[in-house]
């Protein structure tokens, strides 16, 4: 299967009245309902909210990580919607770049090997060591995770999920866990590789300043979009405070 | 009313055990295993001495036998008056050819008087069916069950029987059992064939007329005094025979039926020991994989409890008890397979060695030794995890984990690691950062090969044995013996019997052999050079020329004698002239059946003195003239025996199958329980501890297959690790478990069988594949973004 995508004009992403309940009768949660929403290519967007207000699901379903209960989503041309398993998997592999809050190395590989284990399955990948440089960590890339603080662990996770060029990249909480300092090397990372490879960039954050970053910010409550803010002016990285 | 409530933390150990449950089972099946082939054996291996020394004693089994060729009446009061000598009985004693319709064959029998009071005082006999000989009427007899069922002969029925050279025809009047002939195999034959020999009863003046017998007896039998000391008896025996040909008092040890017996109790206990010992090894194993992994992720629960007060002491015990809980399922499982098993056994000993009866039955102690010995196992395998939970500081244990740290390998496995790729280097990593863990799986795997080795190593090993025994050693298709020794011109007579393509001599001698204080009654076997039916095996397992000069001694015998090649040792016939004399060993050979010493039939016949005499003749057949050599052998007094070889080979055959077969069956389902529980644990574990990694994988676009291979990867690099250990420790244990099986009857070799090997590789690794897959299910199974989430 092939996805247009860089070069597509349409939106990166399309959803439809897309809902997300998790189990059923009286104890059904409802994570998302009938969100509406396009995301161009190339455009950073923060999605902004409280725990359980639906952001991390919609990540999840636009990653393929999750199926939506009702709806569409759509990348470019290509519904998600209808798509099976492998070719989710493979909708993962040629697309999509995920950062998580924990970092999720493999603590068995050093941070070169973390990045080379995405680059063994991509087609036209960035090496290793352009990957860790654009994260400041061409320097450590023969450590392990367990050598690694916090923050570089954080990195290396965004070079690896940055090697195969993804049209995509997709952040749970990135700074989640990071002090303030760790974490604007990380945005900045971030920004800086959406305004090089112009890679649709999504942000989930509870922290209300880091949505200055993005040129929109999405507000999710009870999983509805309440409110979509366009930034006028972004701030960079290095203003952000929490 | 008490009511029962249970604390909370032991309803939390009973859900923890519930979440364990996998592991609790392959442990429990791995223990019930072990301990069910313990509780079968002992319990077994009691219930068969209990019962024979309970028929031997309700029975009267003698002590001490003699027999002799001729000796009147009243020698029987000078052995009566031998010190410590209870109760003699005087026999007559001799065989029969019978003609039996239901076979071609000629069939034989042991024919035993019974004393002219009634029953004997020794050796009495178990009526089965039937009444006792009428002693007026001489042609009542008794036969052994085995034969009767054979042969299906009911009471009233009539048997020919040519008895010293005259036709005689019995009239079955009981079937019985003995003790003395619990297992009843015909001279030169080594297992039974009750359709072709039986033992016959009859009264002691229908034997004494039949044999020209009367006043006088050719077999004695005694029992002792307790305590009495049987070497003094029996030499006073001797003494006294001496004159009446007596080739030597001999005990229960050297009587054919109790020899039999206690190689039958001797390989049970091998086996209690030998099974369990491995089953529980690997059921600590088991213990120590599922616990470690328990206190891993209960690291928290651990500082919880620390925290709030509990002590070091508690909260191992509070671990220690759910080792103890598998234990205990394992042993309850192992205790009652072991009964059943026990019983089913129970049914096939009381069948094939017609014991009056014979019930398994496991002591109290036998069930104690079992579970003390699955609490051992599993409180050793529980040891080091809950040792590491005793030593976590409650503040260490509610702090997240710090990472696992790897570091990268030095020299070749770099080297070897650079090549690789991503995921591989993970299964490498793994291993080489766990080294304790992944070789507690290799350990397990390989033991779970080694048992199929061994396995597979007893019916090539038979097979083999049965090979070289019948088709290299031994050619023809029939032997005859001789009453007596013959002049060797009857071999012209022989040679013309109906359908006999050739002919060979041989001569047989009961003797003790002799070296330094060592002494073993034996037979020495005379064979000619250049032959081409029964032949000599060398130590090659080929066929060789009977020594040139000198004696050889099969590697058994030169083993009892201490003797080897170039020791002198000394030769004494047993009967006849009981010629003395000196003999040079020249060599060992291994003939796998019997454990003999041979010589060239001209030199043992110059030896004692009666050169160019024969004690029978191997002969083969031209199949088309089979019945009519058969029928001419039915008419044939002189015979004493003629033992069939395709007969003999089947009796063995099926002796292997019923004892081997069934046991062989039984190891590869262990072994298959062993194999699948240690993959199984190993692959649980592995899928937990790296269910954030394979989780990443898929997330970074893995297919299942790729994130399978990290996960199955590992277990089967583990497994290819554990092939050369499983096959070396297979052979150790074969060889010495040959060495332990060896009788006198038989030579057991372990032998290098591709095959087997193979088989022990395919069906572990088979078994470690189905583990795989099944735990592999559970990748399928994965929350991606619920693992990925939680903080680790």
């Amino acid at each position: 299967m092939t996805i247009a995508a860089e070069t597509d004009p349409s939106p990166a992403f399309h959803t439809i009245r897309l809902s997300k309940v998790y189990g059923d009768g009286p104890t059904a949660v409802h994570a998302l309902r009938d969100v509406d929403l396009d995301v161009a290519q190339g455009e950073l967007i923060v999605l902004l909210g409280p725990s359980g207000s639906g952001k991390s699901t919609l990540l999840n379903i636009l990653g393929g990580l999750d199926r939506a209960s009702s709806g569409e989503v759509w990348f470019h041309q290509t519904a998600l919607t209808a798509m099976r398993e492998r070719a989710l998997t493979d909708f993962r592999r040629r697309h999509i770049g995920f950062i998580f809050q924990f970092y999720n190395l493999i603590p068995s590989l050093t941070a070169r090997e973390n990045v080379d284990l995405v680059r063994e399955i991509a087609e036209d990948p960035l090496s290793a060591k352009e990957a860790l440089d654009l994260v400041g960590l061409a320097e450590r890339m023969d450590h392990f995770p367990a050598q690694l603080s916090g923050g570089e662990q954080q990195r290396v996770a965004v070079a690896r999920a940055i090697a195969k060029r993804p049209a995509v990249l997709l952040c749970d909480e990135p700074t989640g866990a990071l002090d303030l300092k760790t974490g604007v090397r990380v945005l900045e990372a971030l920004a800086e590789i959406n305004k090089r490879y112009r890679s649709t960039t999504l942000i989930v954050t509870h922290n209300a300043d880091v949505a200055r970053l993005g040129e929109r910010v999405i507000h999710f409550s009870d999983g509805r979009i309440r409110t979509i803010e366009t930034n006028a002016v972004r701030a960079p990285p290095s203003e952000l405070k929490w | 009313m008490v009511k029962l409530v249970a604390r909370p933390l032991d309803r939390k150990l009973l859900r923890d055990v519930w979440r364990m449950r996998i592991h609790a089972a392959s442990v429990a099946l791995v223990l019930g295993c072990g301990l069910s082939v313990f509780i079968m054996s002992v319990g077994m291996r009691a219930s068969l001495e209990h019962t024979r020394a309970d028929y031997y004693a309700d029975y009267r089994m003698m002590h001490l036998a003699a027999s002799l060729v001729r000796a009147p009446d009243r020698v029987a009061a000078d052995l009566a008056r031998i010190p410590d000598v209870a109760a003699i009985e005087t026999r007559i004693s001799g065989y029969a050819l019978l003609d039996v319709p239901q076979i071609v064959e000629p069939a034989s029998a042991r024919l035993i008087s019974l004393p002219l009071g009634g029953r004997p005082r020794i050796n009495d006999l178990a009526m089965v069916r039937g009444r006792w000989p009428d002693p007026a009427k001489a042609d009542e007899a008794i036969v052994s069950e085995a034969f009767a069922t054979a042969l299906d002969l009911r009471i009233g029925a009539n048997l020919a029987a040519t008895i010293h050279g005259r036709r005689h025809v019995l009239t079955i009047v009981g079937i019985a059992n003995s003790p003395e002939f619990v297992f009843v195999s015909a001279p030169g034959e080594l297992f039974p064939q009750p359709e072709r020999f039986g033992v016959v009863w009859m009264g002691r003046t229908a034997l004494a007329r039949a044999f020209d017998m009367s006043g006088a007896f050719n077999d004695a039998i005694f029992r002792l005094s307790p305590g009495a000391d049987d070497q003094r008896v029996r030499s006073a025996i001797d003494e006294v025979l001496r004159a009446f040909g007596s080739s030597g008092a001999y005990g229960r040890d050297r009587m054919m039926s109790d020899r039999f017996l206690s190689e039958e109790i001797k390989q049970l206990t091998t086996m209690a020991i030998f099974l369990p010992a491995f089953f529980l090894v690997i059921a600590a194993f088991l213990v120590n994989i599922a616990l470690g992994r328990v206190i891993a992720t209960e690291r928290s629960n651990i500082g919880l409890l620390k925290a709030f007060g509990y002590s070091d002491l508690a909260v191992a015990w509070h671990y220690a008890k759910s080792a103890l809980m598998f234990g205990l399922i394992g042993a309850s499982l192992g205790s009652i397979a072991g009964v059943v098993l026990g019983r089913a056994i129970a049914d096939i000993y009381r069948d094939y060695y017609h014991f009056p009866t014979l019930a398994f039955s496991a002591g109290l102690l036998t069930f104690a030794g079992a579970w003390a010995a699955a609490i051992v196992a599993v409180s050793i395998g529980a040891i080091f995890s809950v040792w590491r939970a005793v030593r976590l500081a409650p503040a260490e244990a509610l702090a997240p984990p710090r990472p696992a740290v790897y570091s990268r390998s030095a020299g070749m496995l770099a080297r070897f690691a650079a090549r690789l790729d991503a995921k591989s280097r993970i299964i490498l990593r793994r291993i080489q950062r766990f080294p304790r863990r992944a070789a507690t799986t290799v350990i397990g795997i390989a033991l779970a090969i080694a048992l199929l080795v061994v396995a597979s190593a007893f019916p090539a090993v038979m097979t083999q044995l049965l090979s070289v025994h019948f088709s290299v050693a031994n050619r023809q298709d029939v032997t005859l013996s001789f009453v007596a020794p013959r002049e060797i011109g009857v071999m012209h007579a022989v040679a013309h019997l109906p359908g006999v393509i050739s002919a060979e001599p041989f001569r047989a001698d009961d003797v003790v052999l002799r070296h330094g204080r060592l002494e073993v009654r034996e037979a020495v076997l005379g064979l000619p050079f250049n032959a081409r039916l029964s032949r000599l095996i060398g130590s090659d397992g080929q066929a060789m020329e009977p020594p040139v000069a000198g004696i050889a001694l099969a590697r058994a015998l030169a083993a009892k004698l201490h003797a080897g090649p170039g020791d002198e040792i000394e030769i004494e016939q047993v009967s006849g002239r009981r010629v003395q004399a000196r003999i040079r060993v020249s060599a060992i050979v291994d003939p796998m059946v019997g454990s003999s010493a041979y010589m060239n039939i001209e030199d043992l016949g110059r030896l004692f003195r009666e050169p160019g005499r024969i004690s029978g003749a191997h002969l083969s057949l031209d199949p088309a003239r089979y019945a009519a050599f058969n029928a001419q052998l039915k008419e044939t007094p002189a015979l004493a025996g003629a033992s069939f070889l395709r007969q003999a080979e089947r009796s063995m055959r099926r002796a292997f199958d019923e004892g081997v077969g069934v046991m062989n069956y039984l190891y590869i389902a262990f072994a298959a329980v062993m194999a699948g529980g240690v993959a199984f644990s190993a692959a649980r574990v592995t899928m937990a501890e790296q269910e954030r990694d394979l989780a990443t994988l898929r997330v970074l676009g893995f297919t299942r297959g790729e994130a399978s291979y990290v996960l199955v990867g590992e277990l089967f690099v583990l497994a290819l690790l554990a092939i050369p250990l499983g096959c070396v420790l297979g052979t150790i244990l074969g060889i010495w478990l040959m060495r332990l099986f060896q009788t006198d009857m038989y030579s057991f070799t372990f032998i290098f069988n591709p095959g087997g090997y193979a088989f022990a590789i395919a069906f572990t690794l088979a078994c470690v594949a189905s583990a795989s897959f099944i735990v592999r299910l559970g990748i399928d199974r994965l929350d991606m973004v619920g693992v990925l989430k939680a903080r680790d």
